[in-house]
């Protein structure tokens, strides 16, 4: 593997093509990222009672996360530690145990080893059952949202997220908080899982081409981007990077912009009826976010399009695919026919067949693929756009930049992305603390 | 909802008829003929889903999914409508060059139900598709339809298309099953 400084140049914005490529490098990421960083698992709303589990994937790791009888949630891998088989198959549900189909161990849903056959007459009671549970992964839950670590280091979920929590509570700390509809649609895609991210943590500037398409049918507001025609740079958004990595490009008033009609009218009313609440609970700021639509990703892997709704997992599998998983969120207090339309218009334009989605699919596969060529290989990658622009505001935390269309979001996850993997311990690296006291300092 | 009851069997001559429908409408979308598709084979009160079907325990016994749950189409008539128009709006860069889709449909079995012009349709699918140089996938499942004779033809007016992959191997699911 090449040094980290010469794959991530320029604070970021120039970036060597083997990132989406080598299979070293691929592996330096499930050790020096996945292993470590706090990785999106579910959302409590979808196992709200005792025994409730979901499995799902930390990096290429299969866990299951459950639902424990003191209310709390655990989660572990899923793996016996007999011979390793897996031992939970289905996408999820309700148990009291899982019981490996190999030679029958029994697991309780915390990942405790409570039963094995023949324990008396073949291991004669010799077998020291405690010492053999499930691998358990820390778990922690941000407004409903339950990530894991495999890293006992890692700060608290809360310090992880830094920055962006702050901006994320505009729409999970409206009263009620949010909740996730699945079960996940899932897909592969041939890419790289930095593709997708650097997609949505800051990809303002696709949307207008690669969604000409989808924007001229799908009519509302947002159409006016389609090929470019309207932007104003000073006025139509903000875009922001915390130096933990997470980043979000914000279009103001653009929430409900992109579903039409009906779903429109009622997503917009019910917007309008809220922002007080957001206002008085939260202030100005975070009402005119909470009116925005936003791109973000949390680092490394965990996308979404807050107002349109979309919500996303890319789970790598190997440096070259993906699979991808798509819920679809929505406040929990929400009018359950308002729920169903934000979901039915989620799944018509980001699910697997989505009006949208379907555009960046070939986007997302080529910027991967054509690294296959090793004197293409050779090149790097331009992610300059706006560069110098960022600024630190003192009532925003983290960096800011104006407009939506610009690519400071993507800098700064590879800057984090830089951080990790020179392996870093957690105490050098960059926190939006540090970045605050700058602005006090000056 | 889907589940018109299906009663008996359809006669041999119906049976043909269907089975004829079906080949033509797989010939008017494998050659790009979406408009044509949508205005004569399709009825307005169109129900096109294809739900999530998790991978469950057989103890488990939470209802199958419904309209109201994860899927991958849950359209109206107007839905695909918008579908096929964006694929005609010239903008699309991934169907430039076009891509090739070839639909095997097998197992055709047709009921009547307690409305003269209405039937239930079962079929099995094989869906190839191939794009640029190398790339294909291939999707398996079934359809559960009703069809309703109108003029000479007939119109669809409720698919059901149950994939057997949980895990899509494909970029998109942007093809009419
Ligand atoms: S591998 Fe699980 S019981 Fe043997
Ligand atoms: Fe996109």
């Amino acid at each position: 593997m090449k040094p980290v400084n010469k794959l991530i140049q320029q604070d970021g914005a120039i970036q060597d093509r083997a990132i989406f490529w080598d299979e070293d490098i691929y592996q330096k990421e499930m050790e020096e990222i996945f292993a470590r960083c706090w990785l999106f698992l579910t959302h409590e709303s979808i196992i709200p009672d005792e025994g409730d589990y979901q499995s799902t994937m930390m990096g290429e790791d299969s866990v299951v996360v459950a639902r424990q009888k003191d209310g709390s949630i655990k989660a572990f891998v899923n793996s016996c530690t007999h011979r390793g088989n897996a031992v939970c198959f289905s996408d999820g549900g309700n148990a009291k145990s899982f019981t490996c189909p190999y030679h029958g161990w029994v697991f309780g849903m915390d990942g405790n080893l409570v039963d094995v056959p023949l324990e008396k007459q073949a291991y004669h009671n010799e077998i020291d059952k405690d010492a053999l549970h499930l691998k358990k992964i820390r778990v922690e839950s941000y407004k409903g949202f339950v990530f894991g670590t495999f890293d006992d280091e890692a700060p608290s979920l809360k310090d992880y997220l830094g920055g962006m929590a702050w901006y994320m509570d505009s729409f999970m700390d409206v009263p009620g908080g949010c909740e996730l509809i699945g079960p996940p649609m899932k897909s592969i895609l041939d890419c790289n899982w930095k593709n997708p991210t650097e997609n949505f943590i800051g990809d303002g500037y696709h949307v207008g081409w690669a969604h000409a398409s989808a924007l001229e049918i799908a009519g509302g507001p947002l159409a006016i981007a389609k090929g470019n025609a309207v932007y104003d740079a000073e006025t139509s958004g903000l875009q922001v990077t915390v130096p933990e990595g997470h980043g979000f490009g914000v279009i103001w008033e653009g929430a409900a912009a992109l579903h039409g009609g009906p779903v429109f009218e009622a997503y917009q009313k019910w917007l309008d009826d809220r922002s007080p609440l957001i206002r008085e609970k939260m202030g100005e700021h975070r009402e005119k976010f909470y009116r925005g639509h936003w791109d973000a990703a949390i680092f490394p892997n965990c996308s979404f399009l807050y107002g349109t709704n979309t919500f996303k997992m890319w789970q790598p599998r190997g440096p070259h695919s993906i699979e991808v998983l798509t819920w679809t969120l929505v406040e929990k207090e929400m009018p359950d026919q308002l729920k169903q339309m934000i979901h039915t218009d989620n799944m018509l334009t980001f699910g697997t067949a989505g009006i949208l989605e379907s555009d960046d699919g070939e986007n997302m596969e080529q910027c991967t693929q054509t690294n296959r060529g090793y004197s293409t290989r050779q090149g790097t990658l331009y992610l300059g756009m706006g560069k110098g622009h960022e600024y630190l505001d003192p009532e925003l935390p983290g960096l800011v930049s104006k407009g939506w269309v610009n690519e400071a979001p993507q800098r700064g996850m590879y800057r984090r992305w830089a951080e990790f993997m020179e392996g870093k311990p957690w105490s050098e690296l960059s926190t939006t603390a540090q970045l605050e006291q700058k602005k006090v300092g000056g | 909802m889907h589940n018109t009851e299906a009663k008996e069997r359809v006669s041999s001559e119906l049976h043909y008829e269907l089975s004829q429908h079906y080949y033509q409408e797989a010939t008017l979308l494998q050659n790009g003929e979406f408009n044509t598709w949508i205005e004569t084979f399709v009825a307005k009160d169109l129900h096109y889903w294809m739900p999530v079907t998790e991978r469950r325990y057989s103890k488990d016994k939470r209802p199958e999914p419904t309209p109201y749950d994860m899927a991958i189409y849950n359209d109206d008539y107007d839905e695909v409508k918008d579908r096929v128009a964006r694929l005609l709006t010239g903008a699309v860069w991934m169907e430039d060059p076009r891509s090739t889709v070839r639909y095997l449909i097998t197992n055709i079995e047709a009921f009547h139900t307690d409305k003269d012009d209405e039937f239930v349709v079962r079929s099995n699918f094989v869906v190839y598709r191939h794009r640029g140089q190398l790339e294909h996938s291939e999707h398996v499942g079934c359809r559960q339809d009703l069809i309703r004779k109108v003029g000479n033809g007939f119109q669809l007016a409720r698919r059901k298309v149950s994939l057997d992959a949980r895990v899509t191997e494909d970029k998109n699911l942007y093809i009419f099953f």
